[in-house]
């Protein structure tokens, strides 16, 4: 059972980090723990169940082909979708997308498609005709803050190993038959940090979420690019502190994509 | 029969006895509600549940958490079913969210919903939460955990029957382990015992009064305990 | 939808077996574990043959918005979805009317084993998600939503234990795979039961069976939920073992914590568990059933 007692306690949050403490002990720059269990879901093509400390997300692809749009007749797509299901916290309610839903699914498809990551004429089949388009959908479910980072390594551990299903002459998918898989010219990952009590911390919890004044994201890559990046909450931050986030992500991320690889 | 661990709906006894808590009848045999663990010692037949919310009963000694301030007063949370309501007029100091305070069940209603008196605001310190339903088991047989926790860990000790316990100074780490030892075994044997020999204290015999004394300090308008404004640490 | 038939269709009275070698009254592999979801009041993972729920039960708790909120009992409103990667062709986001129906039917089969005249004015959200499936995805549902609801400790007359039975290539079968859904002659019923008084709390139907095939097919819906309910009980109770408590049980509890520096110990706990549980593999702790 959850303890209800520090949801509501944020004033506690922010005296600790007005001297630089966290309530679970962390380091300002520490992430959580975290741990990938890959290709669980038989029916998609690509599956993560990622934890990170408590915060739990299921994410996955499904492959589809389709007409490509007219002004990109040789590439394929990805999409992606979030949804914050009331299995993860009892805040959340079932209804039309939240805008928090949408933000989360909107950043972690910018980190994702931003960097280029995917190689979009790989996924061509057949130029005017048929591309694949990759559906990735992640779910919380259970919800101790930062669904950002937890989507952003779910998405990239899914389609670090996702198989292409095979098709027919009439590009129709034939069911359990796979034909290669997706190629990744680069890993992004997103770290978010937030303010609390002007101090900058990375990987927030929920109470965290909730005594922050701003929050940021920056997706980085394996081979020193950033991809995106998304200011959110009210709040402000300088353009000091906007590039320590930046290069800490750098440094955080490399860690967890270290990590990831040997996973 | 000795203790069982049960699920809803299992089977405690197909003899006439005595109904305690958390069974029913059908058919004349006698079924759990609940996933808990079964007592059929005696003439009577209960459960003594694992797992579930707080359950108010008059005269309860609770902590509550402020979840909301509206102009008429704060709405508190339990870790009942339903929150409970204290009226501005009823608190001394103004309540913040997050606030934790120490208050008694005057009523219930028919809806289940606690209405509280002796409102206090606890300040400083640490809260720490178990499974509501396991909450005896920190009190123990009169007082006798509780009193174990005091001495052992030397911390300032308030116990909800609700699940939560306020602690101040002494040794809160190793009440916090404390805690969740007693949390994780509440349902097996010989746990006050067995915290009693960790401790190497020796409690009085068994006639001992429920040194209950922070419900002798809700009672009162005034007391020094209950002062804790002037002293220590205010949340911010 | 398209059928994998090879180009003789089986016939398993003839063959005494069925296409993934089980035998007519066998379930697939179930294995259930609970208390998954921290935030959820309680919570159940469950895993049936290749079908993959999660499911979760917050309550009782105030039922907004306040009109559905009833004054002499807690109002069950249970929720089914399908994650869009759980199916073969990828499922668009939002409820279908099949997610609406088996989200009645599932409150329904709920609301009659919930004590609730024990908790006026309050709503119990159950909320299942599918992440895999592949048949029986309604009846692995609720057998989860059971557990999570003991979870909670929610007071209930009995569990609720579930499971798909029917018809499928000449022969009467117990958990049909979606090969055998997909039979010709297949008949797909789900059945739930409270395990004690046998009464059905959610029974459904789809194909053509005659009264005499009916009567072979609620007896072996009856035995195949009291096998799902065997297992039920063992992911409910087997965190608890009763055991005499001595102090050395709370030295070690307490110097474990030491070497930690995070709060919670248990938080850690389960990280480290979850990880080398990831590292094993798929291994579950839970039991699995194999006739």
């Amino acid at each position: 059972m959850r303890s209800t007692v520090l949801e509501y306690d944020i004033s506690k949050v922010v005296e600790l980090a007005r001297n630089g403490k966290r309530v679970d002990g962390r380091a300002l720059d520490e992430m959580r723990d975290f741990s990938v269990v890959k290709n669980k879901f038989k029916n998609a093509e690509g599956s993560a169940i990622v934890k990170l400390g408590d915060t739990e997300v299921m994410g996955g692809i499904k492959v589809l082909v389709d007409k490509p749009y007219p002004d990109s007749p040789d590439e394929g797509a990805i999409s992606v979708g979030a949804e914050l299901l009331p299995l993860a916290h009892g805040d959340y309610e079932f209804g039309p997308p939240s805008m928090d839903e949408i933000e989360v699914a909107r950043v972690v498809d910018r980190g994702l498609r931003e960097s280029k990551a995917i190689d979009f004429a790989q996924l061509c089949v057949k130029e005017g005709e048929a591309v694949r388009v990759a559906f990735f959908d992640f779910y919380a479910i259970n919800s101790d803050g930062n669904l950002f980072d937890a989507g952003s390594i779910a998405a990239l551990a899914s389609f670090m190993d996702a198989k292409l299903p095979k098709l027919d002459e009439k590009f129709k998918v034939i069911k359990h038959e796979y034909d290669g898989k997706i190629q990744l010219k680069r890993l992004p990952l997103l770290t978010t940090f937030v303010k609390v009590g002007g101090k900058i911390m990375v990987d927030p919890t929920y109470i965290e979420e909730k005594a922050a004044e701003a929050r940021f994201s920056v997706a980085t890559t394996d081979d020193g690019y950033m991809s995106a990046m998304q200011k959110g909450m009210g709040g402000s931050f300088t353009l000091e502190e906007v590039n320590y986030m930046i290069e800490t992500g750098f440094k955080v991320a490399g860690e967890v994509r270290k990590k990831l690889q040997k996973m | 029969m000795s203790k069982k661990v049960v699920v809803p709906g299992e089977l405690i006894s197909s003899e006439r006895k005595k109904l305690g808590g958390n069974v029913y009848v059908a058919n004349g045999k006698i079924y759990s509600k609940v996933l808990g663990v079964s007592d059929t010692e005696g003439d009577s037949a209960s459960v003594v549940p694992l797992e579930g919310k707080y359950s108010p009963k008059v005269d309860d000694v609770i902590l509550g958490v402020v979840t909301r301030v509206v102009f008429a007063g704060y709405g508190i949370n339990l870790n009942a079913a339903t929150e409970s309501f204290i009226s501005t007029k009823a608190m001394r100091d103004q309540l913040r969210v997050g606030d934790v305070i120490m208050a008694k069940v005057e009523s219930v209603d028919e809806l289940k919903e606690a209405d509280l008196m002796f409102p206090r605001r606890l300040i400083g310190g640490d809260v720490m939460e178990i499974v509501p339903v396991r909450s005896p088991r920190l009190i123990g047989k009169n007082g006798s955990m509780l009193e174990l926790l005091r001495q052992g860990t030397g911390c300032e000790l308030v116990v909800g029957k609700n699940g939560r316990i306020w602690a101040r100074n002494g040794n809160i780490e190793l009440l916090r382990k404390m805690v969740a030892f007693i949390e994780d075994n509440a349902y097996k044997s010989n746990l006050t015992n067995a915290v009693q020999d960790y401790f190497g204290i020796k409690l009085p015999e068994k006639n001992m009064p429920m040194r209950n004394a922070q419900e002798n300090e809700v009672m009162q308008e005034e007391s020094e305990v209950i002062d804790y404004s002037n002293e220590g640490e205010s949340h911010e | 939808m398209s059928k994998e038939m090879k180009e003789e269709v089986p016939d398993y009275k003839k063959s005494k077996k069925r296409l993934d070698g089980r035998k007519m009254e066998e379930l697939r592999p179930l294995s259930i574990k609970v208390g998954v979801i921290p935030n959820a009041d309680g919570s159940a993972y469950l895993e049936w043959g290749q079908n993959k729920v999660y499911a979760a039960v917050y309550g009782p708790r105030e039922a907004l918005p306040k009109h559905t909120q009833n004054p002499y009992k807690a109002v069950i409103k249970a929720v089914y979805r399908m994650a869009g990667f759980s199916v073969p062709d990828r499922k668009r986001p939002g409820p279908n009317r099949r997610d609406h129906e088996i989200s009645k039917v599932l409150s329904e089969a709920l609301d009659k084993v919930v004590f609730t005249e024990q908790f006026p004015n309050t709503e119990i959200s159950v909320i299942v998600e599918v992440a895999d499936s592949n048949a029986g995805s309604r009846v692995a549902c609720l057998s989860a939503a059971a557990c999570a609801l003991a979870d909670a400790g929610i007071p209930m007359k009995d569990l609720v234990s579930a499971v798909g039975v029917g018809k499928a290539f000449n022969e009467i079968v117990l958990d049909l795979n979606k090969d055998e859904e997909d039979a010709p002659d297949a008949v797909d019923v789900p059945f739930a039961i409270m395990p004690n008084s046998e009464e059905i709390v959610l029974l459904q139907m789809d194909g053509l069976l005659t009264p005499k095939e009916w009567e072979a097919v609620s007896k072996l819906g009856l035995a195949g939920c009291k096998q799902v309910y065997e297992v039920q009980k063992k992911a409910l109770t087997e965190r608890f073992q009763i055991k005499e408590l001595t102090k050395a049980d709370v030295a070690k509890e307490v110097s474990n914590g030491v070497e930690e520096k995070k709060e919670s110990k248990k938080e850690v706990k389960e990280v480290k568990e979850e990880k080398k549980d990831d590292k094993k593999g798929k291994e579950d702790k839970s039991k699995k059933v194999r006739k």
